[in-house]
Parts: C-alpha cells; structure tokens; sequence
C-alpha cells in the first residue's frame, strides 16, 4: 500500500491532470446515482431526497398496479429497440456493402455524404420536418396522395412512421462504421476468388459479408446494453408528445421527462428509472461478458 | 517494382467491372440518396415558399410561389434569434473546447504506464456507461442540491465528458503516439505538464478534430437540457426556441422582445409555415455548411473509436 501512494505521489503531476474529469464525472453522474434512493421513498420537495420519508417498496407496488402505463411503456422501449436494432444494422450493412461496391467511387463518397447530413440534425428540427410531410391540411403526404389521414391522431400509424424517420436519420451514419472493415478486407482475397470462377455474389456472401460478422457482433451486443435507453428526442419531439400516441410511441425515457415537467407522481417515477437502471445495468454485463467470450479484444473491460 | 506491376494488374480488371449492374447498382443508390436529401430540400424550399400558397396548396417540393417573408419573419424575431445564436455558439464552443482539454489530459493520465493509480480512474470512468441515476434524480440533484436552475453551466457540463470520447482519445494515444517521444521530452528536461501541452497535445490533433466535431454537433443540437434547465429568454438556446416555437408561435408573438408595432404588423396572419421552416433552416444550417469540411476526421475518428485499444 505504501508503494502505490509513493508511486502515486510521484505521478502527482498525472493525478491533477486527471482531476477534472474525475470531478466533472463525480458531481455530474456519480452524485445523482444516489438519487436512485428516491424510488424507496416518498418524495417531498420541500425535504429533499435525504430527508424525505422511506416507503419501501410502495411506489414498486403503484408500478405493477399501473399494468398498463409500465408495461406499455417498458413493452414499446424494447420492441422499438429489437425493431430499430435489427432493421437498423441490416440497411447500414447493405448500404456498406452497395457503396463499396460500386464502381463510381467518387459518386459513392459524394452520395455518402449526403446520405449522413440528417444525423445532424436535431429532433427538435426533425420534428417540423416530419410535420410538413403528415400534417393534416398541409402536409406533404396527403396532399400528393390525396388523402386526408390524420396522422397526429392515430397511434397505429407511429410505428411505422417513427422507424422510418429513425431509419432517414441513422442509416447513412450508421454504415460508415461498417465501411471501414470493407475498407480493410484484402482486396487478394477478391482476386483470388475472382481467378476461382466466383461471381460477385459469391464473392459478396462468402469474402464481403464473413469479414464483417465481428463488428456486427461487437455493435449488437453493445447495443444490448443500451435496451432500456431510448432515443428521447424521436419519442418526445417528433410526435409532439402527444397523449393520444402515448400507446404505441411512449418509452421509458420520454414518460420520465413529461413525468418531470408535469411533476406528477414523481414516486412512480423514481421506480421506473430505478427498473431502467438496473436492467440497463445488468443488460450492459451481459453484453460485455458475451463479447468477452466470442472476442475479448473488443470487450468494454 | 513488383507494387507497381501488381496495381498495373489489377487496373484493367477494374475496368471490366463496369458492367450493367454497375449502372443499376447507381441508381438504386440515387434514388437511395435522393430520398434521404428530400426533407432536407424540403425545408430549404418551404423556408422560401409563400406563406398563403402553403396554407392553401400545402408543403410542395416544388411551390408555385416563392417569397422571402419567412425568412423576413426570422428577423423579426430579430433579437431573440441573435440571443439564442449568441448562447448555442458559446455554449458549443465554450463546452468542445473544455472537453477536449480535460478529455485528453484525463486520457494521458491513464495511459501512463507505471502510474498505479490510472487501473482505479479507468474503472471510475467506466461505472457511469454501465450504470446511472436516469434524468429524474439528475434533474433533483441539479436544480435543488447545487442550485444551477437556469443556469448555462448545466447546458456545459452534462455534455462536456463522456465515457467513449475519453476511450478514443486514449486508444489513439496509446497507439499512435510513440512513447519514446514522451520520455525524450522528459529527458531533455520537460516537466509533466509541458510534456502534455507541448508533445501530446498537438499530435493528438486528428483525434482532437474527430471527437470535437461530434462534441460540437452533441452541444448545438441539444434540447432536452435546455428545455429541462433554461427559463429566461437571455439564456435560451437555438433548439429550445425551435421547441418553444413548436408549443406555440404564439410565444414568440407574446415575447417581450418582439417589438409591439411588429406584433400588430404581423396581425392575424402569422407567417407560421414558412416562417418556422426557415427557423429551422437557420438552426440546422451552420452544421450542414461545417460538416463536409470536418467529414474526413469525424469517419477516421469513428473508426479508430471503434476499436479499442
């Protein structure tokens, strides 16, 4: 013990160094950990989170009494999550795999960077987009179409609509990672098959689409940990956090954050986020123990 | 010379590849493109489309009647704008430049070899990715223990260091920084800290560039901190006014800071499609302009992300 403060004391210039960071983590992420306590009690502005009074597992009990708000909830974060999740790395490998592809390398750069401009922009800006194609009178959809669907008015539809804004978002962001392994794939390798008589498929099934298993492994299992989390932003903006898409477009995170702005039933609350962390928390473990074993290299720690 | 022969090999088997489903292959891809590009058109010309033609023809992409009173009607809003433009540019620029600087000597820090101590910083910086207190306790923990309602620190500091970007900066220390370039220095008579600002520093710039860049975007496209945190009009960001405008134009018609002859001028007849398109045209269009300057770094720093260290 001695030996790691002397060896502590003489990388001093090191521990300032890291400081900041170490305080910026410390007040911003680690201290509102303890306001996880907050699902055992009942909140009381006035006391706040230390001193209000313990409750025990009442505001768990509101929750399973709740049926329908939590389970609704918790069931549309984690079918949006598979949903986006596998259509998600489906279209950015198939759109790695096309732009490599292509023979016009200048078009595919040029196209590329078009292709990620909408990551760029906010939901807060997305969601006037999205309104111009669906609004009722105005919008885009039913104007070229000839309809007159009111879409801010049937939960039904959202599905759809929000994977598809998700999808116009992310996809062109999302198959730069995947551009980088074609990237690095041994172009002898083509060749060689090539000279074997294979044709472009083949060569894209049996060489392009093999190479790219492991990253696809890493990304998905990562993402196993991020079940609970949603992006806020598409679930809270782009449907204008209306109450009559709650059914088919309330996750987790967007509940929380009305919750907090209608200060309603911040017992309920605290309980939904402490579910959310645990599970996020258990979901991250998993995923980092399967990626330990199917590749170590790439496991978070 | 064998390099050589070898490229010269594969050339024209290149050109052969030029085939029929090369020009399909381009297409689908146009139209792919296309498709994706279309919102972003449509804004551009809904920003320029007359406001009667829209509300009585709808959004077109390609509107029969142009004008310029949208854009107009962002200048009214004149000194809001000009405010809210103020802070996103502070903010971004205040909040990249500080996570950088603390990002990366906290990165050096624990790249160091024999510094015991970084095994302990590189757990602690681990535990909040895997695990956190959710928006509700850090709304509590923020506006009623360190008292930061409104205040523009909280639009900082949440933002200002995160997990993966830390992980990026040192995976590209530790593999492309020689270390014996750190030792020289240190030989030649540089302490610690001149060591950091004058070796490391600067040859962490590609890095620097990458994870700026995504900070820079994270920072000007945030709303939820604001519409958490931020009350006044003075210290209202781009994306809240975006998201205020959404709840009503009306706020901005009831905005102090709209001048009262321009309210009336402005009357029933409030430019609000066009007018909020060219908003969020202003608000998504400095990013838009800087990103194709900044797309090399960002993909090469996404990349070398990708692959821990």
């Amino acid at each position: 013990m001695k030996s790691f403060w002397q060896n502590t004391w003489k990388h001093r210039a090191h521990v300032i160094l890291a400081l900041p960071v170490f305080l910026v983590l410390f007040f911003i992420m680690y201290v509102p950990m303890g306001g996880l306590v907050l699902a055992f009690k009942t909140f009381d502005y006035s006391k706040g989170i230390w001193a209000s009074p313990w409750c025990g597992l009442d505001n768990f009990k509101f929750l399973i009494a709740s049926k329908s708000t939590f389970i609704t909830m918790t069931r549309n974060t984690i079918l949006y999550y598979i949903v986006f999740t596998s259509i998600g790395t489906f279209l950015n490998v198939v759109l790695a795999i096309a732009i490599d592809q292509l023979f016009f390398k200048r078009a595919g750069k040029i196209m590329q960077t078009i292709m990620i401009i909408p990551v760029f922009v906010s939901y807060a800006a997305v969601q006037f987009i999205v309104y111009a194609f669906l609004s009722t009178d105005t919008g885009i959809l039913n104007n070229t179409f000839g309809m007159t669907t009111r879409f801010y008015t049937n939960a039904s539809l959202w599905p759809y609509i929000l994977t598809i804004v998700k999808i116009w978002k992310d996809t062109g962001y999302g198959s730069v990672l995947y551009m980088s392994v074609l990237a690095g794939i041994d172009s002898e390798l083509y060749e060689a098959a090539e000279i074997d008589g294979a044709g472009r498929w083949k060569r894209i099934l049996h060489i392009t689409l093999p190479s790219m298993v492991p990253m696809i492994t890493v990304m998905l299992l990562l993402s196993v940990g991020n079940v609970m989390r949603s992006d806020t932003g598409l679930f809270y903006q782009i449907t204008r956090d209306s109450g009559i898409l709650y059914p088919t477009t309330q996750v987790i995170d967007s509940y929380v954050l009305h919750a907090i702005f209608s200060s309603s039933n911040f017992g309920f609350t605290a309980a939904t986020s402490f579910f959310q962390s645990i599970v996020g928390l258990l979901m991250m473990l998993f995923a980092n123990w399967m990626v330990r074993k199917i590749q170590p290299e790439n496991a978070l720690f | 010379m064998a390099k050589i022969n070898k490229n010269a090999d594969i050339a024209p088997s290149r050109h052969e590849k030029k085939t029929f489903g090369q020009y399909i292959l381009l297409l689908i891809l146009l139209i792919v493109t296309i498709l994706m590009a279309a919102p972003i058109y449509l804004t551009i010309v809904a920003a320029f489309t007359d406001e009667t033609y829209i509300v009585q023809n709808g959004f077109k992409f390609f509107p029969g009647k142009w004008s310029l009173n949208g854009m107009h009607a962002v200048l009214r809003y004149g000194k809001q704008l000009g405010t809210s433009y103020g802070v996103t540019i502070f903010v971004t620029l205040v909040g990249t430049a500080l996570g950088l600087l603390i990002m990366s000597m906290f990165a050096y820090s624990i790249s160091r070899k024999d510094f015991r101590m970084s095994k302990f910083l590189s757990v602690f910086l681990l535990i909040p990715m895997l695990f956190n207190g959710g928006q509700l306790s850090g709304y509590i923990v923020f506006t009623n223990y360190y008292h930061l309602k409104d205040s523009l620190l909280l639009l900082i500091f949440p933002l200002c260091v995160s997990t993966m970007n830390v992980i990026i900066l040192r995976t590209y220390i530790v593999n492309s920084i020689p270390d014996e370039l750190m030792e020289a220095a240190k030989i030649d008579g540089a302490g610690e800290y001149r060591t950091f600002f004058q070796i490391t520093l600067p040859l962490l710039k590609p890095s620097l560039a990458a994870v700026g860049f995504m900070m820079a975007t994270a920072y000007w496209n945030d709303w939820q901190n604001a519409l958490l945190y931020i009350d006044s009009n003075s210290k209202k960001p781009l994306q809240l006014l975006l998201v205020k405008i959404q709840k009503s134009i009306a706020f901005l018609l009831s905005n102090s800071n709209v001048p009262a002859s321009a309210r009336a001028a402005l009357g029933g007849t409030i430019p609000q499609y066009s007018a909020t398109m060219a908003t969020v045209l202003v608000v998504i269009g400095p990013i838009m302009i800087a990103y194709p300057f900044f797309q090399k770094y960002f993909i090469k720093g996404l990349t070398v992300g990708s692959v821990k260290g």
